[in-house]
């Protein structure tokens, strides 16, 4: 009657989801990629270059401190604008937030192919009330999934290549 | 083989207080380390007390917690808080297991464990009811006294005195068998 023990580490998917329990509003969208995982976290991990061809809002990242799995970004959006951002990242998990939004992507391994969740969540402003209204759930959805999509094209260009 | 099940072991891991109110805040980097701090002691508690639903218990007990986070007004209390949260979860699918092997044992080909199998003190503990279970783990492995356990199941604690007697007594009688 010996069970198996408890793996050591919570597995990066079912992290995401614990993490958008805490953050009421957050979009979370999922998709099984037809690459591995690899390439899957290839592209991900390659924010500077990846990143602006993913997502639409987003013209370029520039990684300013890099401590092991914590980064530091700059971020340009696509009418100018600066935002600093803060990153956690390691194979299967990155968690990037502003003052104003949380991204977050979790990959498991699935044979030979990925599944890819991403989480989206704009952050509540205390100082901007008023702009604290619910996104449009359906639309974030949409957004995420067009994103996934995107990165599924780049991880199968990138195990190409490979 | 596991450790002495009488051993007394240090409390709860702690949880620096400013983290967990910036978690509390929507802090995604806060509520990320929060989680590395949190999981290894909510799932040691789920492999204890539901230890063939220890991943279910974890996930489920991990979700309630964080949903809740926000709620949690004391943010010093989080370990307590974490506790009763996590041995209720737990409870649950130890239950729902207990069930199941007594479906189990009524099919005919089932078998019921054997002493050979009996392999280490968490063997041991994982052929004890649910209820009888919990209150061993939580008193003997985390420590907790009487009066802790009884506010985190929400029982009296005249049950947890007597449920404590027969889980011992059960415990020794599996142990030696």
């Amino acid at each position: 009657m010996t069970y198996p023990a408890a793996t050591s580490d919570i597995d990066p998917v079912d992290r995401l989801s614990i993490l958008a329990a805490a953050l009421p509003g957050a979009a979370v969208g999922m998709r099984r990629i037809a690459a591995p995982f690899d390439a899957v976290w290839q592209v991900i991990a390659d924010l500077e270059h990846a990143t602006p061809r993913y997502e639409p809002g987003v013209a370029r990242v520039r990684v300013t401190e890099r401590h092991g799995q914590f980064l530091r970004l700059l971020v340009q959006d696509t009418a100018g604008r600066e935002d600093a951002m803060e990153a956690r990242l390691r194979p299967g998990w990155c968690v990037m937030q502003s003052g104003t939004i949380v991204i977050a992507f979790a990959a498991r391994r699935q044979g030979s192919q990925t599944l890819l969740a991403h989480l989206e969540h704009r952050r509540p402003q205390p100082s901007a009330p008023g702009q604290n209204q619910p996104r449009d759930r359906d639309a974030a959805r949409a957004k995420i999934d067009q994103e996934l999509r995107v990165i599924e094209t780049l991880a199968i260009q990138a195990g190409t290549e490979a | 083989m596991a450790g002495n099940l009488w051993e007394v072991p240090a409390n709860f891991p702690y949880v620096d207080p400013e983290k967990v109110a910036a978690a509390q805040q929507g802090d995604a980097l806060a509520l990320d380390r929060l989680l590395d701090e949190l999981a290894p002691y909510v799932r040691r508690l789920c492999a204890r007390i539901a230890p063939a639903a220890a991943d279910d218990a974890t996930q489920e007990a991990l979700l309630a917690v964080f949903r809740s986070l926000p709620s949690l007004r004391t943010p010093e209390a989080i370990m307590t808080w974490v506790r009763s949260v996590t041995v209720r979860t737990a409870i649950r699918f130890a239950r729902q297991q207990d069930l199941a092997v007594v479906a189990d044992e009524a099919m005919p080909d089932a078998s019921a464990p054997s002493p050979e199998k009996l392999v280490d003190i968490d063997d041991a503990l994982a052929r004890l009811p649910a209820a009888q279970r919990v209150v061993l783990v939580l008193r003997t492995r985390d420590g907790l006294s009487e009066q802790e356990i009884a506010t985190a199941l929400g029982i009296p604690v005249g049950t947890v005195k007597s449920r404590l007697n027969r889980a011992r007594a059960a415990f020794r009688e599996a142990w030696e068998s």
